[in-house]
């Protein structure tokens, strides 16, 4: 998978795909997800946005329209013969909507193969950008998919618990990361007991664990080290009332670059505004019903960001 | 991918080597605001002995970058290279810090969740939020001290003419990282009003 400008429409070109997911249930994935994907249609880029929350897949309410009669499973179970033909249209241009997202986490807690095989059909959709709302929860499908993807957003709110369930989930996906970068059952094993900070060998961070792959083996050492500086998710706070909230978001990072040494990118915030309650009563987009509301300008302000990231 | 034990001073504050001392002031405030105990941050992710670790890293890093004869024997001893000269990007840290400056513009400080208009006390809660001492102002800008001071104290009969003030008020809003244009407005207006009564 790779990245690409915005308004590049070729139909052979790559395309990106971002996976949102991370943080508890409630911390406005959905709503981002739905708001991002309208503002780079706006933008003149083709998006598909998959739903694969299996909590509660509703991002059909988020742009306004019904639940959906077709989704993967249709495509899966060969009722329809092409995945673009479960592809739900909108009202918005440049944009459809994908659903099934029991099927689809079930075809990616599958074979490897499998996963790659769907990551490909789906790459195969017309379209330049794809966002797949992930849901809460860190399941092995959910952090595969999330690994697999171009760019991995995760969506906090400035709480204690949101905070905590996202490090929760980019522990998971950081060692799985790495568990999957080598082959060395010992090395797995290893990783695998890094996961719990009373693991007889005591290893309590990524620093220790690197250092007692080390002893065993030099080259997965440095192959760990490589996939960790490599891996570089997002970070979107949402719901934020002030500027200390704000600051939340770069102390979120530093603490990333100190425990993980990755690099997290604060790709924005979004303020807390009874705007977006409100739009999803009405079950109408924000950036479509209240454009110039604080909330809507700044999912606008990350949106133009991730059209314009490389 | 270093533990806080094998980072330079530099890294542990997440600031370039060429970074100022501003700049410096404001990376150990945010450093100590991030790993501060009861950090909302941190709390979840770190150990209690982790946590002195990296305080106690962030202090000395602060003490030494913030000396000039300390700092010149630190850089002498850790950052050069063979050439004789500090890498011009010796660390993982420059990527950090560029998108921390790239970050701010768009954050923090411009945001004003309490639409408070940009007055002399705003700008001066500001200032000392990301510890910046006038002084330092006043080197980077040009801008005298008693004029900053005035703009603060909103010493509105004492304060330059227009043309001029609009002309500081720039300066002392792009060396805080604020939108000059927006503190030049709302200076002016509260400036009006304070005028009619």
């Amino acid at each position: 998978m790779g990245s690409k400008r915005v308004g590049q429409t070729q139909a052979n070109s790559q395309k990106t795909i971002w996976t949102i997911g991370g943080g508890k249930g409630g911390s406005g994935k959905s709503f981002i997800t739905a708001n991002i994907g309208i503002c780079l249609s706006k933008l003149g880029v083709r998006v598909i946005l998959i739903d694969a929350d299996l909590g509660g897949a509703n991002l059909h309410t988020f742009l306004g329209i019904s639940p959906p009669a077709l989704t993967l499973s249709d495509f899966i179970k060969k009722r329809v013969p092409l995945l673009r033909d479960v592809l739900i249209p909108t009202a918005i241009p440049n944009l459809q909507l994908l659903t099934g997202a029991q099927d689809l986490l079930n075809a990616v807690d599958a074979k490897s193969v499998q996963k790659r095989k769907l990551v490909r059909s789906i790459q195969t959709l017309e379209s330049d950008t794809i966002l797949v709302d992930l849901g809460a929860g860190n399941s092995l499908s959910v952090l595969d998919f999330f690994l697999m993807s171009d760019g991995g957003i995760l969506v906090v709110t400035p709480e204690p618990t949101s905070v905590e369930n996202t490090y929760r989930f980019l522990k998971s996906a950081f060692y799985r990361r790495l568990r999957q970068a080598v082959s060395s059952p010992f090395v797995k094993a290893l990783i695998d007991g890094a996961m719990d900070r009373k693991n007889e060998r005591g290893i309590q961070n990524p620093y220790d664990l690197i250092k007692a792959v080390r002893r065993e083996d030099e080259k997965d050492a440095d192959r760990l080290i490589e996939e960790a500086e490599a891996f570089r998710p997002n970070l979107i706070l949402n719901q934020v009332r002030s500027k200390k909230d704000i600051e939340i978001g770069f102390s979120i990072r530093s603490a990333c670059l100190k425990y993980f040494g990755i690099h997290l990118h604060y790709l924005g915030y979004v303020v807390y505004d009874q705007e977006v309650n409100n739009s999803i009563r009405k079950r109408k987009p924000l950036v479509l019903e209240n454009s110039r509301s604080r909330a809507a300008q700044c999912v606008m302000e990350i949106a133009s960001k991730l059209a314009n990231s490389h | 991918m270093k533990s806080i034990k094998d980072q330079t001073y530099y890294e542990i504050l997440e600031v370039s080597p060429t970074a100022k001392d501003k700049e410096i002031q404001r990376a150990y405030e945010h450093a100590k605001e991030t790993f501060h105990a009861d950090s909302l941050a941190v709390y979840s992710l770190f150990s209690e002995e982790e946590v002195k670790e990296i305080q106690s890293a962030i202090e000395e890093a602060y003490r030494i970058l913030m000396d000039e004869t300390l700092r010149r024997s630190y850089d002498h001893s850790h950052l050069q290279t063979a050439g004789g000269q500090p890498p011009e990007k010796p660390f993982e840290t420059q990527e950090v810090f560029k998108e921390k400056k790239t970050s701010l513009s768009f954050t923090g400080i411009s945001f004003n969740p309490d639409e408070e208009l940009y007055r002399g006390k705003t700008l001066k809660q500001i200032r000392e939020k990301i510890g910046v001492e006038l002084q330092v102002v006043s080197t980077e800008t040009k801008i005298s001290i008693k004029v900053l001071e005035r703009i603060e104290e909103e010493a509105f009969e004492n304060l330059p003419a227009l043309v001029y003030l609009k002309g500081f008020l720039k300066g002392y809003a792009q060396s805080l990282g604020l939108d000059p244009q927006k503190v030049i407005d709302e200076y002016l207006h509260s400036m009006e009003e304070a005028k009619k009564k």
